[in-house]
């Protein structure tokens, strides 16, 4: 891989679905550290109230603990909540590495029951070579490393 | 995760297609043997061999030896260096959309 195989971008991960419950109890799925812990995974610090700091622990990668450090960014109770969400290590590729992201969920109300919207941004992704995107969406399937970032 | 495997490593190792081909076949197989690997691969056995040493050399593979037969089978760890992080988080919070559809049917039925 050369220099000119890996300009970077940055991208976004967008999860939309509608959940057939009210806003209300949506975001308490959201907002309470307990429920967090439920499907999330268990956040240390979490308050939903701007500029609260607050962690996530997941497996360490080479220099990087796993910590996952987040900050709350904005909250509009019932309709929008957003979190910086940073870690990894300038020393690590790919799992492990520098993350500065940030993650936004809106709710708006629809007919039975409430949209939910998951905008995860600011990827910084290599432009890599067409045989690294076509070998990598393959392996994707195959490799659950999920539970990686859950720390699991 | 194994942090000696560079990427470089592993696409070098992945670029011969017929290294790849091998390997997707121990992927898809819980553990495969060279005799295997070679029935229908129209490849001789001593090329599955040294594909299959490279494989092992970039952290793809390990091997079990049995008597005179040695079982490989993939290693999910050595893709690790091929996955990034946003692949990574596509899988993850699809995973947390479907808990969080199962925790709201428990709190809110």
């Amino acid at each position: 891989m050369n220099e000119a195989a890996l300009k970077s971008d940055t991208q976004d991960i967008v999860v939309d679905d509608v959940l057939p419950h009210a806003p209300e109890t949506i975001w308490k799925t959201l907002t309470s550290g307990e429920l967090i812990g439920r499907w999330l995974m268990q956040p240390t610090g979490f308050e939903p109230v701007k500029g609260k700091r607050f962690t996530f622990q997941t497996t360490p990668a080479g220099a990087w603990d796993g910590v996952v450090h987040c900050e709350v960014l904005e909250v509009t109770r019932n309709e929008c909540l957003a979190y910086s969400w940073q870690g990894g290590h300038d020393s690590n590729a790919h799992y492990g590495a520098r993350l500065d992201t940030i993650v936004t969920w809106t709710l708006a109300r629809v007919d039975g029951g409430t949209r939910l919207r998951l905008v995860h941004s600011g990827f910084v992704t290599p432009r890599n070579d067409a045989a690294f995107k076509a070998m990598s969406e393959g392996w994707k399937k195959i490799v659950g490393r999920i539970g990686a970032i859950s720390g699991e | 995760m194994t942090q000696t495997t560079s990427i470089d490593a592993v696409m070098r190792t992945l670029a011969d297609p017929t290294r790849r081909a091998v390997f997707e076949r121990i992927v898809k197989s819980e553990e495969i043997t060279v005799a295997e690997l070679t029935r229908g691969s129209g490849v001789t056995q001593g090329a599955i061999s040294q594909h299959l040493k490279s494989l092992k050399q970039a952290g793809l593979v390990a091997d079990r030896p049995e008597g005179r037969n040695v079982h490989y089978r993939a290693d999910p760890k050595g893709l690790a260096p091929l996955v990034d992080w946003m692949a990574l988080y596509a899988v993850f919070w699809r995973e947390r959309f479907a808990n969080l559809r199962t925790l709201l049917k428990e709190i809110d039925p």
